[in-house]
């Protein structure tokens, strides 16, 4: 009568109602999404053991609109405008790629001050989503300051893109053959004045936010992706240089006129959360550098755009392109058959080749690291849903 | 654009009107006087100009508005007058109602952004009204499986603890609501209720992140709950006193306790900010990960009263604060002696207290102001770092005190007789 | 802090211009046309360029990359179909017996160490389906830029094919999702399962050629 398990034959023998705890009695299931402040369009099942997280199982798919399926239905200019949508925040990049990839199938060369406009708008996009991301992530962390500071520093590139292209936040710049438009007048010079003075507050960003010792506490050491783990899950972008790959489409596979362009590759090797929060800061820094380059060196006249027919089509084939986007590597898989419709397109996004990462870096951590780990993995799931 | 009704008279609108008034009028005189006289007959009433004032006397003052002067002085010193107005709760929550104000301006100014803008033309000035007004409108829904009972009486509990609280406080010479021989010891007793509120609410609302942040409450609670003792005991060392009107006399006549305590005061005000569960420990209501914490179930009125007591006390904490370290109401004599001079009536003003009243809402706000200041510069810290913070380093620098404080008094430097006791 | 991994610049000119490639186009598709694609390829195996298709105007391809598919060629002889070889592209298509072979081979001797994204395309015409592979590497410098598209195709009908997710742990949502939207069954994937669509999803998956979006 002494052990757990001779009571409980004891008390089954009483006819008592007692049930023995089970291991997965103590765990706790909780959903985090998608109406969870921390999880974004997004649905991730975690567990807890106590305060450690020992299962996740992400769930994606809210906002999955089946973009793959509706460019097949409609032809490569038409499909500019939809295939921005997963991630409205980069627009830019993620047209970028597809014009890429239809320029190679049908066979058109863009112009070279088209490329370097191009270029601009996209740096600048990138600046746009970043901001957006480390907004998100300072409310993440509860830091309020840096939720609005970035907020409201968006604006900055978003008048400036809207300058260039007309809109704010779809801007549906990139078609192929080059840009839509030309720069308005006076558009260098507010560039850099604009740019120079966000070099001045990325500054203060530094000071209020990463170099806050709360902030080291809870990222540092949170979350480790080491550089073997990250090869072997395939993680793009942020995450993968955070953990010590100084791999960059930009320099790896230089598109348009990358190539022409002084940068370098901003990596780090902890890995951590900190890391991968920090890369898209060091990234922002040298974005600006990359904008003062382009605009330096961007033809003073000239083309923007080449003579495409108004249905354009190529021969039959496939492309693969690839970008850098804010979220890493973006690659569009295009199938043409030799008509107007493209007859696949498959688009390879960093958010969705970054969720593997999310179940690997969240079992083993503290609840309170969630939201630390999940967005410092620079995962839009919009986008990953397409 | 008004339009009238199709079977609109005139004559039957103001008919409706001259039988509203009517009914008025027999409603006061048949309920309302007889109401009033019964009322005035059994509350002792004060003398006035020698006689004892009947309703009948009282009742006069309609002809002599200066008569009401005594019964207003006579009224301000009773007991419910100072646990209702001043300074109990009417004050607080006025307090509580404008640090909500200065909060959201100067969190806005912090983070370039202008704030309450538009109710009320200055400003916003008129903001949080809007926002009560809204939050009494909303329905109040309780979740199914809810435990009703607690549900509901939580939040009732919480603000009447912040006010118990606050009850304890004097924020001028002798005016306090109940002033008691142990009223620090009291102040940390009502303080230790607040995560049970919260644990009980939080198991109440049969919901899985209330009960997270209910047990983060109480996890936080029992981290900080001991260095926040300890460094107020650092005090009650210095003054030898531990009733809240007597430490600020000792530091009246001496100097104020954040010269000779100041880790004690940085201990104290980082533990209220935990007791507070204001960022960066707001680990109870982690937005990101629990959704609201233990507020996630609230929803209308039950919000509301959960966020006036948790202003209530932030009041509280401000004001224990001043009345440990900064002298409570200790200042300069700044107000005229004579509101009106030359007035020799009944004296309803006294400059001593008014100076007293203006000196400890300023220092009160001064300290507020320090409260609110970590929302715009910090992160969430993390539980565990919180619990090593509360246990390894708060308790240990609450104790470096206790001993500075100690050597102060046996080495006769302050304390009864003391060197630098004026 | 950062670094700048040069090795790929002189490469690089020699790659950048997006147009060279838009002469080419006339391989992939055209050679699916032809039914059972996967049995002929041992007559015309030899030549790699994909010799069995006429077209004439096939630019030399370029050498580091004839080098890659010579050295997996080496090792796996005709059982590797290569069906272009451009700058930075390479597409090899094999059979699903000896994908995972091939992926292994890849993965340890060429070092593509990590799958990009995985396509699943239809062709209803002749009957079958084909699945794509984007190997990228991130271990070695010079194979930065390189995509290998290893493809294999598989029976529209009974769609199976084996799981690449114990060469390649970077497959396991993609396989998942081409599962879904192509309903190409991966033996010994864990979790042949819904993930973007919705749970009551109860039509035939979206992106084959048959399931047409409502009004179009």
């Amino acid at each position: 009568m002494t052990s757990l398990e001779d009571k409980f034959e004891e008390s089954k023998r009483l006819g008592l109602q007692i049930v023995k705890e089970s291991e997965e009695d103590r765990l706790m299931t909780l959903s985090i999404g998608p109406q969870h402040p921390g999880s974004g369009h997004f649905r991730f099942t975690i567990k807890v053991d106590g305060d450690y997280i020992v299962y996740c199982d992400p769930d994606p798919g809210y906002v999955h609109r089946g973009e793959e399926k509706m460019s097949e239905y409609r032809n490569f200019i038409q499909n500019i405008p939809h295939l921005e949508r997963p991630v409205i925040h980069d627009s830019t990049n993620i047209t970028y790629a597809y014009s890429l990839a239809v320029e190679e199938l049908v066979g058109i060369e863009v112009p070279r001050r088209g490329q370097y406009i191009r270029a601009i708008a996209s740096e600048l996009n990138r600046q746009v989503y970043t901001l957006y991301w480390l907004a998100i992530y300072g409310i993440f962390l509860g830091h309020s300051t840096m939720f609005m500071w970035p907020t409201g520093d968006r604006e900055l590139f978003i008048d400036l893109l809207e300058a260039l292209t007309g809109a704010r936040v779809t801007h549906a710049f990139n078609i192929p053959g080059g840009v839509r438009n030309d720069t308005p007048d006076g558009f260098k010079d507010r560039c850099i004045r604009q740019v120079r003075y966000f070099e001045k507050r990325l500054k203060e960003y530094e000071d209020i936010f990463y170099n806050n010792p709360l902030f080291r506490q809870r990222t540092e050491q949170v979350g480790v992706l080491t550089k073997e783990d990250a090869i072997k899950l395939g993680v793009a972008g942020s995450v993968l240089r955070a953990s010590g790959i100084p791999y960059d489409i930009r320099k790896a596979e230089p598109y348009d006129i990358y190539n022409e362009i002084d940068f370098k590759v901003q990596y780090m090797k902890t890995g951590d959360s900190f890391a991968r929060s920090y890369v898209p800061f060091l990234d922002m820094k040298e974005s600006c550098h990359i904008i003062e380059q382009l605009l330096d060196k961007m033809p003073q006249s000239g083309e923007v755009r080449a003579k495409l027919q108004p249905n354009p089509k190529g021969p039959p084939g496939e492309a693969y392109r690839r970008v850098e986007s804010g979220r890493g590597a973006l690659g569009y898989h295009i199938i043409s058959d030799g008509t107007p419709k493209p007859y696949r397109v498959k688009i390879s996004v960093g958010s969705f080749r970054n969720m593997l990462a999310l179940p690997f870096l969240l079992v083993g951590q503290k609840l309170a690291d969630m939201p630390s780990v999940y967005w410092s993995l620079n995962y839009w799931p919009v986008e990953a849903d397409r | 654009m008004a339009t009238y009704t199709k079977n609109f008279r005139f004559g039957e609108f103001v008919g409706s009107l001259i039988w509203l008034i009517l009914w008025i009028l027999i409603i006061i005189a048949l309920v309302g006087l007889p109401l009033i006289f019964i009322v005035l007959f059994y509350v002792p009433l004060p003398p006035v100009n020698g006689q004892v004032l009947t309703p009948y006397l009282f009742l006069t003052m309609t002809v002599d508005p200066s008569r009401t002067l005594p019964i207003i002085k006579y009224m301000i010193h009773t007991d419910l007058f100072r646990i209702t107005t001043f300074p109990g709760f009417t004050y607080a929550a006025l307090i509580a109602a404008v640090t909500i104000f200065i909060e959201r301006k100067f969190l806005a100014k912090m983070q370039l952004r202008v704030g309450p803008l538009y109710a009320g033309k200055i400003e916003g000035i008129l903001q949080l009204i809007a926002d009560g007004l809204k939050l009494i409108a909303k329905e109040i829904i309780v979740p199914s499986g809810a435990d009703k009972p607690l549900f509901w009486a939580a939040p009732i509990a919480f603000v009447a603890a912040a006010a118990a609280v606050v009850a304890l406080i004097p924020a001028a010479p002798t005016w306090v609501a109940a002033n008691v021989d142990v009223g620090l010891l009291a102040v940390f007793a009502i303080l230790g209720f607040f995560p049970l509120i919260a644990l009980l609410f939080s198991w109440a609302s049969n919901s899985k992140y209330p009960f997270i942040g209910g047990l983060r409450a109480l996890h936080q609670m029992i981290a900080f709950e001991i260095p926040f003792i300890l460094s107020a005991l650092s005090v009650v060392i210095l003054s030898g006193t531990l009733n809240l009107t007597g430490i600020v006399n000792s530091q009246i006549t001496s100097y104020w306790f954040i010269f000779f305590a100041p880790i004690s005061a940085f201990v104290f005000y980082i533990s209220s900010l935990a007791e507070l569960e204001r960022i960066p420990f707001d680990l109870p209501e982690a937005e990101s990960e629990i959704v609201a914490g233990w507020l996630t179930e609230t929803s209308g009125m039950i919000y509301g009263l959960l966020q006036l007591g948790s202003y209530v006390k932030t009041y509280a904490l401000a004001a224990l604060f001043v009345i440990l370290f900064l002298g409570g109401w200790a200042g300069p004599a700044v107000m005229p002696v004579e509101l009106i001079p030359g007035y020799t009536g009944v004296q309803i003003y006294n400059h001593t207290t008014a100076d007293a009243i203006l000196w400890f809402t300023l220092k009160v706000f001064g300290v507020i102001m320090l409260m609110l200041l970590p929302r715009g510069i910090s992160p969430r810290i993390r539980i565990d770092i919180l619990l090593h913070t509360g246990w390894y380093k708060l308790i240990v620098l609450a104790f470096i005190n206790i001993f500075v404080a100690l050597a102060l008094i046996y080495g006769g430097i302050l304390g009864p007789g003391g060197l630098l006791v004026r | 802090m950062s670094s700048n991994n040069n090795k790929e610049e002189p490469k690089k000119p020699a790659a950048a211009p997006p147009a060279k490639p838009s002469t080419t186009k006339t391989t992939a598709p055209a050679k699916p046309a032809t039914p059972a694609a996967a049995k002929p390829p041992a007559p015309a195996a030899p030549k790699p360029a994909a010799a069995a298709p006429p077209p004439k105007k096939e630019p030399e391809p370029p050498a580091f990359e004839k080098g890659l598919v010579d050295e997996i060629k080496k090792k796996f002889g005709d059982s590797i179909k290569t069906v272009f070889i451009r700058p930075l592209r390479i597409k090899i298509q094999v059979e699903p017996r000896d994908i995972t072979e091939v992926a292994t081979f890849l993965r340890d001797s060429m070092g593509f160490d990590h799958a990009e994204s995985v396509t699943g395309t239809d062709y209803p015409k002749d009957g079958q389906i084909e699945v794509t592979y984007h190997l990228g590497s991130y271990s070695r410098d010079d194979l930065g830029a390189q995509v290998l598209s290893l493809t294999t195709r598989t029976n529209r009908d009974d769609a199976r094919l084996p799981t690449l997710i114990n060469v390649y742990k970077s497959v396991e949502y993609h396989e998942r999702e081409t599962f879904e939207m192509l309903g190409v069954y991966f033996d010994g994937h864990p979790r042949n399962e819904r993930f973007l669509l919705p749970e009551d999803w109860a039509d035939i998956p979206p992106l084959r050629k048959d399931f047409r979006i409502k009004g179009r």
